[in-house]
This record gives structure tokens, sequence and C-alpha cells, in this order.
């Protein structure tokens, strides 16, 4: 039996094509999801369990990772955090539970981002997209509280000595160095960063604040990189300390 | 003061056996003294009249028997007699007088014997009368007189004597009752000092009795607070047998039952958030396979024959109402289970007005419905759950615009000190009595065979009204058949603070008139 799936197959040639684990313990799901994924032009890679999940990321490599939360073995929680010991590849939780602590346990974990079952096809793409999408060509090189942000690489450096941030937290910290005197809202944030085009969890932006300050601040209790703006949001501090 | 006195059974108690012991003590007191002054008096009285009987007999004796002729010697006799009577100094001292009596035809110049310092008022007239009738007989009256500048309490006894050559006379002796007194007195001030002595061991013996029956009863009142305040591990000492420890074993047994079965409903609770979860996530899932499989089939179905894109229509019709369905029984279910928990800030809640019309707006295009908005200038503050009050005022909408029968809807915010307050009115069917008592339960619908065009679960102002109450908030709901329906909402500024009363009339003005 064949399935015609309508998406966007054309590739240039030598384009890479995206490879996309998909973690989940419903076979239908799984199957479905990644003729979903294959539809919209990506390459789907499965596991079921919370265990095999960590081998198949080591062995395959992908580019992203969707995961359940509720898997057998052990929990898409704890399948995030042994991901993240060895990659800051993009992580989109999949949950059944919208509004209970999954979703922060989940972001604490170092999940970028969450979709909530049922979720519509398009919107799944969506965040993929946004995860996968490169900064833009022209973004430049900037300084920010002693450190330099590299968009071509990806690298962050302090005194010469790499700090390891996942892509997301780059593109949180290069989005606020871009413009140091402005203060972005988390809904600006959750725009530029995350890619939502309509109002979505502000807690995406707290979460991820607090984990881009506990790897770039010298102090994260009094953050000299990342500040507050009490009742705004947050900008970026000055370029040298 | 007074305040103690009506919170503290102890002080109560105390104070109530030591008026009652001081009344008993006074009146004993009182017997006792009169007792022993009438016992004092009594004594000396009779010690008094035989030294009288005495002193009387040794006068008259030798007066009688002296033989005497003349005046002069009879009156050395008299004064060598009458003042050997008499006792100088000390408290039992004793005067004499030898008193003529009136009304004598010889002619005496014989002088009275009396003593120096005799005040005559302690013999009064009325004793002398009485001694003069008495035919002999000792007579006497109790007197008072000054003794070195104190008054003291006395006896005058009286007798009457016949004296040869000078006639009828009254032989008086004056005792002195101070030695008495004293006594007496020293007894009083021993009774006294006894009385307080014993009021204050009263008080103390009554104080401490109370205590230990009040105290278990102020522990076992204060543990009941404290149970009754949510802390259900408190429990009292159970000490011996007396009734004090069966009301500490009662207490405790009533505390282990009712901790017993608050358990027991709090683990039903979670039995019930847990199935909550559980359906969420087992049900969750394979709709979310339908609806991607639903969405490629749909996406497809310019390539499928007539009849196999119309079922491809419906299914996806379906899936979507099925979704909206599936997500309001799991909130419904979230608030029985009480795991509904909101997210409050404080915000701007025209902003959130603004919102849900935004997202309204196209069915309101569709039906062809004006959406009228009357905003107060200036942002409207409180704190509330923006995500839930959107949904509720969406839902509210969407309700007005089904109804409404394509005429205007007012939407109206006010705001006051206590509260802020949103009112969607339409102009539609309305509703009648009977319906307007129904319109929050569940699954109900105001006109079953109405055609329903926008759908709905049948649960969307049963949750309306949760998300009201979960903001101490009220959402009421006024209807008219014909004149057309007016829900409002009333949110508190603060979410720990009272509604006073809303801001919008309910009806609104724009109804009334």
């Amino acid at each position: 039996m064949t399935i015609t799936v309508v998406g966007n197959r054309r590739r240039l040639e030598g384009d890479l094509i995206h490879k996309v684990l998909v973690v989940d313990d419903d076979d239908a799901l799984r199957e479905m999801v990644g003729l979903v994924l294959a539809g919209a032009g990506y390459e789907p890679v499965f596991a079921a369990d919370g265990i095999s999940a960590v081998e198949i990321f080591k062995d395959r490599n992908p580019d992203l990772v969707l995961l359940d939360i509720m898997l057998p073995g052990q929990s898409g929680i704890e399948v995030c955090k042994q991901i993240r010991a060895v990659s800051g590849v993009p992580i989109v939780m999949l949950t059944a539970r919208g509004d209970t602590n999954d979703v922060v346990l989940g972001l604490e974990a170092g999940a970028d981002d969450y979709v909530v079952k049922p979720h519509k096809g398009e919107e799944l793409i969506a965040r993929v997209k946004a995860r996968l999408r490169p900064l833009p060509d022209d973004s430049l090189v900037l300084q920010v509280g002693g450190l330099t942000l590299d968009p071509k690489t990806f690298e962050v450096q302090r005194e010469g000595a790499n700090l390891s941030l996942t892509p997301l937290e780059f593109k949180l910290l290069h989005t606020l160095a871009s413009k140091p005197q402005q203060v972005f809202s988390r809904e600006m944030l959750l725009e530029q960063v995350w890619g939502y085009q309509y109002k979505a969890d502000t807690r995406l932006v707290n979460v991820h604040v607090q984990r881009l300050r506990s790897k770039v601040e010298k102090d994260p209790e009094n953050p000299k990189i990342v500040m507050t703006v009490r009742g705004h949001g947050y900008r970026a501090g000055s370029e040298t300390l | 003061m007074i305040s103690l006195f009506r919170r503290s059974l102890t002080a109560r108690t105390v104070v109530a056996t030591v008026l009652l012991s001081a009344l008993a003590l006074v009146t004993l007191g009182g017997f006792l003294s009169y007792s022993l002054a009438n016992g004092f008096y009594q004594n000396r009285l009779d010690q008094v009249l035989s030294e009288t009987e005495r002193a009387v007999s040794s006068v008259q004796g030798t007066v009688s028997a002296a033989s005497v002729n003349d005046e002069t010697a009879l009156q050395t006799l008299i004064n060598a007699v009458v003042p050997s009577l008499e006792i100088v100094g000390g408290s039992g001292s004793r005067q004499v007088a030898l008193l003529r009596s009136p009304g004598q035809a010889q002619l005496q110049l014989f002088e009275s014997p009396i003593s120096q310092d005799l005040d005559l008022k302690t013999i009064p007239d009325e004793l002398r009368v009485q001694v003069r009738e008495s035919a002999g007989i000792l007579t006497y009256t109790p007197v008072s007189f000054f003794k070195d500048g104190v008054l003291v309490a006395g006896i005058t006894v009286g007798a009457p004597v016949v004296i040869p050559l000078a006639g009828n006379f009254e032989l008086f002796l004056v005792f002195d009752l101070s030695a008495e007194q004293q006594s007496l007195a020293l007894v009083q001030n021993a009774i006294t000092v006894a009385g307080i002595i014993l009021l204050a061991l009263i008080a103390l013996v009554s104080y401490l009795v109370t205590r230990s029956v009040v105290r278990p009863v102020e522990q076992a009142a204060l543990a009941a607070q404290t149970l009754s305040a949510g802390k259900l591990d408190e429990r009292l000492v159970e000490r011996g047998d007396d009734v004090l420890a069966q009301l500490a074993r009662s207490f405790n047994k009533m505390a282990a039952s009712l901790q017993q079965q608050i358990q027991q409903l709090d683990s039903l609770s979670k039995m019930q958030q847990r199935f909550v979860a559980d359906v969420s996530h087992e049900l969750r899932t394979p709709l979310t396979t339908i609806k991607l499989a639903g969405e490629v089939i749909f996406g497809n179905r310019e390539k499928l024959d007539p009849a196999l894109s119309r079922s491809a229509e419906l299914m996806q019709n379906q899936i979507e109402r099925f979704e909206s369905l599936l997500a309001d029984l799991l909130e419904i279910s979230r608030y029985d289970a009480r795991a509904v928990v909101a997210d409050l800030e404080t915000q701007d809640l025209n902003a959130v007005v603004g919102a849900s019309i935004a997202s309204i707006e196209p069915l309101a295009h569709a039906k062809n419905t004006e959406i009228r908005i009357d905003l107060p200038k200036g942002p409207v503050e409180a704190e509330f759950d923006a995500k839930r009050i959107e949904r509720l005022l969406r839902n509210l909408l969407s309700n007005a615009v089904e109804h409404g029968e394509g005429r205007a809807i007012i939407v109206q915010v006010g705001q006051n000190a206590s509260s802020v307050a949103v009112c969607v009115t339409d102009s539609g069917v309305g509703m009648s009595r009977l319906q307007l008592d129904r319109v929050f339960d569940r699954f109900w619908r105001a006109d079953p065979a109405r055609q329903r065009s926008v759908g709905g679960t049948g649960l969307g102002l049963a949750i309306s009204k949760e998300d009201a109450t979960l903001h101490r908030g009220w959402l009421q709901v006024w209807s008219k058949p014909n004149k057309g329906t007016s829900f409002r909402l009333t949110l508190p500024r603060r979410a720990d603070s009272v509604i006073g009363n809303s801001p919008i009339p309910l009806p609104p003005r724009s109804v009334q008139t």
C-alpha cells in the first residue's frame, strides 16, 4: 500500500536533508508523524522507548529530536537530559498534558520547545522548521559582556575559551546582543527566537534565560549579560564587563 | 479585666469560690465573736455580782455592828470602810460611791465617800431608782466611761445600805471591763487574721484544682482549633482513667477518624486526577494520529472521487469537534478533581476583551453580526489568568453571536475600586426563567431543536462558570424571551480581595431603557 503525501519535496541538489529522530511509544502515531515529516521533506528516524532513543541518537546523529514525555524504559525527561549531556541538538517535546509540571520539567531538562497533543501536522512542521532555521546570512559577530558570538560557527568565546551553548541559547543571546539598547519582551523573544506568530507560553523564555545565565554569567544570581527589566522583559548587558 | 473574667473559666471559678467562702467565714466569725463576747461578759458579771455582794454585806455588817453614836465617829468609820472597797489602777480597777438616797427627813451633814476619779454619769438616775426599789437585791447596768482618755466598758452595781443615825444610802461599785474588752479584741483579731489566711488558702486551692481540670479542657480546645485549621496530626496526651483522659481519648479517636476520612477523600481525588491524566494521554495519542492522518487525506481530497472527498471533509470537521469535546471534558474533570490552578498576573482587561473579540470576528462576520464595544478610557487592571478569561469571553461572545439573530452585540467593560467587569449583551431570542435556571448545566442546550451552526460542546458555560469561580469572581446572567440575553463577568481586582458590587448593572442600561 502506498500513501501519497503532499508536501514540499523539492530539494536543491546537495542541499542537506535534515534527519529527525521521532521518539514515541505509540506505533501508529510514530509512523504517522514520520509520514508528515517525510511529506515536509525531512528524513525521519524512529525510536520506540527511552533506552533505545539514546542509543539511536548516538548512532544516527539526527538534526532534531521529537520526544514524547511518557515513554517506557525511561521517561522523556531522562532521555532529554542524556542527549543534552552530549549534544546541543534541538529537542522538541511532544506532550499530552499542556498545563502540568511536565512542560517545565522538560524545558529544565534542556528541551527547546514543546508541542501539545493532539496537534496539527502544520503546527508540528512549523516547530521543527523554526528549530532548524539557521541565523540570517548577514548576522554579525557580536560582543557582549566580554563574550564573542560568532553566528557562522555558533561559537561563543570568553578570553579565547569556548562556552558550549545550544543553537537556541546562542540565538537567544545573539538576538539580545544584536540590539543592546532594546528591551525585549517575552512575546518578542518568542517571535524572534522561537518563531511563534501567535501567543505562546512565556515559560519557554523564562526557563531558557535561566539556562543561558547559568552558562554565561559569572554570578547567575547577579546577571551582567542577560539583564531582567522588571515588568518588561530582558536586555543585553554592555559589550564588556 | 471583664474580658479576662469572661474568657477565663479559672478566674470565674476562683472568684466565685472566694466570694462564697468569704460569706461563710464572715458569718462564722460573727457568730464566734458574739458568743465569746457574751461568755466573757456573763463570766465577769457573775464575778462582779459576787464581789459586790461581799462588799455590800461587809459595809452593812460593819456599820450595823459598830456602836457609834456621834456623827464624827460615824463619818470616820464610813471613811474607813467604804474606800477600802476601792481597787485603784490596772485593768481590774473598781470604783466606789456611797450616795444618800434623796427624800429623807433627817438632817444630815454627813459626807458621802466617792472614789476620786469616779464619773458620776456612770451611776444613772434610773439605776438609783431601781436600787432604792430593789428591796436589797443587787441591781446592775452596763455603762461606759473614760479611763485615761479611752472609752471603756464597765458595769455599775448598786445596793441599798442602811446606816444608823444617817439613814438610807445606796452603795455603788463601778467595775472596769477593759480587760475583757482587750481579750475579746485579741480573739476577734485572731479570728479575722485566721479568716483572711483561710480565704487565701481557699483561693489558692480552688485555683489549683480548677487549673488541673480546666487545663486539659483548654488543651483540648486548642487542639480542636489546630485540627480545624487543617493540622490533622494534632493529638492530646492520654493520661490516667478519669473523665479528662476519656475526653482526650475520645478527641484523639475523633481526630484519627477525621484524618482517615480526609486522607481517603484525598487519595480518591488523587486517583481521579491520575485517571484524568491517564485518559488524557491514552485518548490524545490515538486522536493525534487520527488527526494527522485526517489532515493528510483532507489535503489530498481533490484527488479523490466526490463521495470520498466529501467523506474526508466530514471526517475532518468531526475530528475537530471530537477534539474540542475531549478538551472540554478533560478541562471540566480537572475542575472536578480540583486540579486547576489559576496562572494569575496583573494585566489590562481591555486587552483581553480586545483579543477575544478579534478571535470571534470571523464568526460574527459570517453571521452578519456587529459587535459594539464600550470600553472605559485607560487600562482596566486586575489580577487574573488571561488564558482562562479570554477563553471565557470567547465562549460568551460565540454564544451571543449564535443566539443574537444577527442583531448587534454590545460588549461593555467597567471598573470600580474593588472589581472589574465585562458584560456581553445580545438582543436575540433570549431565555425563559426555566431555561435560565439550567443555563450553566453541563450538556444543556437552550433549544435542542435549534439548528446548531456554531457547534460548541455543551460544556462551555459550565467551564466558564468554573473559571469565574476559580478567580473568586461572578458569572451572572440576565435574559428575557425575545429581548435578549446578558452575561456579566465580575472579577475582583486582586485574587485575595472580595468583590463589593459589580461596576456594571445587570441587565445593563442599554437594555433597561
